[in-house]
């Protein structure tokens, strides 16, 4: 008799547990799973200029292919990405090396270290425009005051990647570093102090016991990095929309101008899960590596 | 003994540059887009740059004049807090439930909005939105950036949850308390400040969010964020006004964030690092 009741109970809780639930997954499932399929069905259709739909086949796929913009588009995101994630982890793990050492941070520094990545990427693309001005910009004139040639930065189709990545990792740095000074407080204080007896140098323990101990934090900010540097937008789209010419142009900029600018909504959605697929692949890549690098 | 203490004084010394340099260097930015946007209007272009000027507010009266500035910033508010509702809404519910009952998948395909490019959605919503007619309209931007709140929210609040004593609930289930009562009376006040942080990085986020408003809304709905664009395409002798306008979008996010940093990278990493 209590049996009863008590699976009833559990059944109760079960129906109430799923309907808690509910509306976030029905909302998921509205707003991106079935989207999702409906783009994989767009990714098979074309649309002629009058916006009549007509099944195309895998002519959207073999059309990319052949697609010098694709190709292009393929290797400007993989540069700025390779770049931008270089720079950062990089700079992030120095800049996490300094707070830690500086030992009392107080809030008011936090909040200054926080406020690049807090504020819109599209403002921060907005007050380089002005800094990096050819003409009139704050860093030409800083880089002649130090006798250094001027650069055209985003106008200059040789330099604009390079300019974006150093755009983004001003923003984004921090955080990288932010998250690596919370590996470096849950190291265990005990390694360090086995290292100092054994008088090993700091550059030493670096190299040999914190760098290691680390590698796993290290990966986890470098999967959250990619994820948002594999689809690069809106710095680019504020500042330079793919310019000059088609330089900065990043496979997420092509297909959103493909799909909203020309209309071409079936051979944007091709474009748009091949680079959905490069992005999950990148993910599951670092996944196993941080699998690799774990202690 | 002296020399040991030495090197350790130039160590720290030369930690405190480094600390300064990189202060610097994160700051100057945004410090000169601020100060730009207080100069007279000769002054912002001058070169060589100045740094010393007589500060005037003339670049915010002139954009208020000459753009409806503060109507995109009323959409802002709207989809912004129209999208943070409803992203706490569905999303504490879900928190709960996946603490509880420790199966994730709900959260973990609420995550997907987070790894694909917004393209890939919007390329559908759009193509869906305008058979229906709500294109422009701000439930669509609501909508829409909801699928940016709502994991948010979910990944915040759960190792909030997570940290509630199971025994706090059972003692309630034995007092004969709905799991939906235990959820409102018992587990939200204790988390009061997860919601308090989830509700705030949901908001920053929207409020940040460029792709989707610039399909989805059109000229009476346009965001803050969206209308970006149209202050660049004023030219480049605008400087005045176009920082004017930056400092004015960055001002939200940055004022709360600065209410939340402590917590703040823990929340942004979605659960990825416990910090």
């Amino acid at each position: 008799m209590s049996d009863t009741a008590a699976t009833l109970t559990q059944d109760r809780q079960k129906l109430e547990m799923a309907a808690l639930s509910a509306p976030a997954v029905i909302f998921t499932v509205a707003m991106i799973a079935f989207p999702v399929v409906y783009t994989i069905w767009l990714g098979f259709q074309t649309f002629s200029s009058t916006g009549k739909q007509s099944f195309a086949g895998l002519a959207n796929y073999s059309r990319l292919v052949v697609d010098y913009e694709f190709w292009h588009g393929l290797w400007v995101t993989i540069a700025l990405y390779v770049l931008s994630l270089a720079l950062q982890i990089v700079f992030g793990v120095w800049l996490a090396l300094v707070l830690f050492h500086a030992k009392r941070l107080p809030g008011i520094v936090r909040s200054l270290f926080i406020s690049p990545f807090m504020m819109p990427p599209v403002v921060a693309g907005m007050m380089w425009l002005v800094i990096l001005d050819p003409s009139l910009g704050a860093a030409n004139y800083i880089l002649q005051s130090f006798g250094l040639p001027p650069s055209d930065w985003l106008a200059s189709p040789t330099w604009v990647i390079p300019t974006v990545a150093l755009i983004d990792s001003w923003q984004w740095t921090p955080y990288v570093a932010l998250i690596v000074l919370g590996g470096l407080q849950s190291l265990p204080p005990s390694v360090y102090e086995a290292a100092q007896i054994d008088g090993a140098s700091p550059l030493k323990t670096f190299q040999r016991i914190t760098l290691p101990l680390l590698l796993p934090t290290i990966v986890t900010a470098a999967i959250l990095r990619s994820v948002d540097l594999l689809r690069f937008f809106d710095i680019i789209y504020i500042t330079t929309q793919g310019g000059p010419g088609n330089a900065s142009n990043t496979l997420n900029i092509y297909g959103f101008r493909v799909g909203f600018e020309f209309f071409n909504i079936g051979y944007a959605s091709a474009l748009m899960l091949t680079l959905t697929a490069i992005v999950f692949g990148a993910v599951l890549a670092f996944n196993r590596l941080r699998g690799a690098v774990a202690w | 003994m002296t020399d040991a203490a030495n090197t350790d004084r130039w160590i720290r010394r030369l930690n405190l540059v480094q600390l300064v340099l990189a202060g610097v260097i994160i700051m100057a930015p945004t410090v000169w887009m601020v100060l730009s946007s207080f100069k007279p209007s000769f002054e912002v272009t001058a070169y060589p740059p100045t740094l010393v000027f007589s500060p005037t507010l003339d670049n915010y009266v002139e954009l208020t004049k000459t753009t409806p500035f503060l109507s995109y910033a009323l959409n802002s508010l709207i989809v912004t807090v129209g999208s943070t509702a409803l992203g706490l809404l569905f999303g504490i519910p879900a928190a709960f439930a996946v603490s509880w009952t420790r199966i994730s998948w709900p959260a973990i395909l609420t995550l997907a909005a987070r790894m694909a490019p917004g393209t890939l959605f919007l390329l559908p919503w759009y193509v869906m939105f305008r058979q229906i007619g709500m294109i422009g309209s701000f439930t669509a931007l609501i909508l829409s950036h909801a699928v940016i709140t709502l994991p948010i929210v979910i990944w915040v609040l759960l190792p909030s949850f997570d940290g509630i004593p199971r025994s706090v609930f059972e003692a309630a289930q034995v007092d004969g308390c709905s799991v939906t009562r235990i959820l409102w009376r018992i587990a939200l006040p204790l988390v009061a400040s997860g919601v308090a942080v989830s509700a705030i990085l949901a908001f920053v986020f929207s409020w940040n969010y460029f792709l989707f408003a610039l399909v989805l809304s059109n000229g009476d709905t346009k965001t803050l964020i969206a209308a970006a664009f149209n202050f660049i395409g004023e030219g480049s002798t605008q400087w005045g006004a176009l920082m004017a306008a930056a400092t004015l979008i960055a001002l939200p996010p940055l004022v709360l964030a600065a209410l939340v940093q402590r917590w703040l990278v823990s929340g942004l990493t979605l659960g990825a690092v416990k910090g």
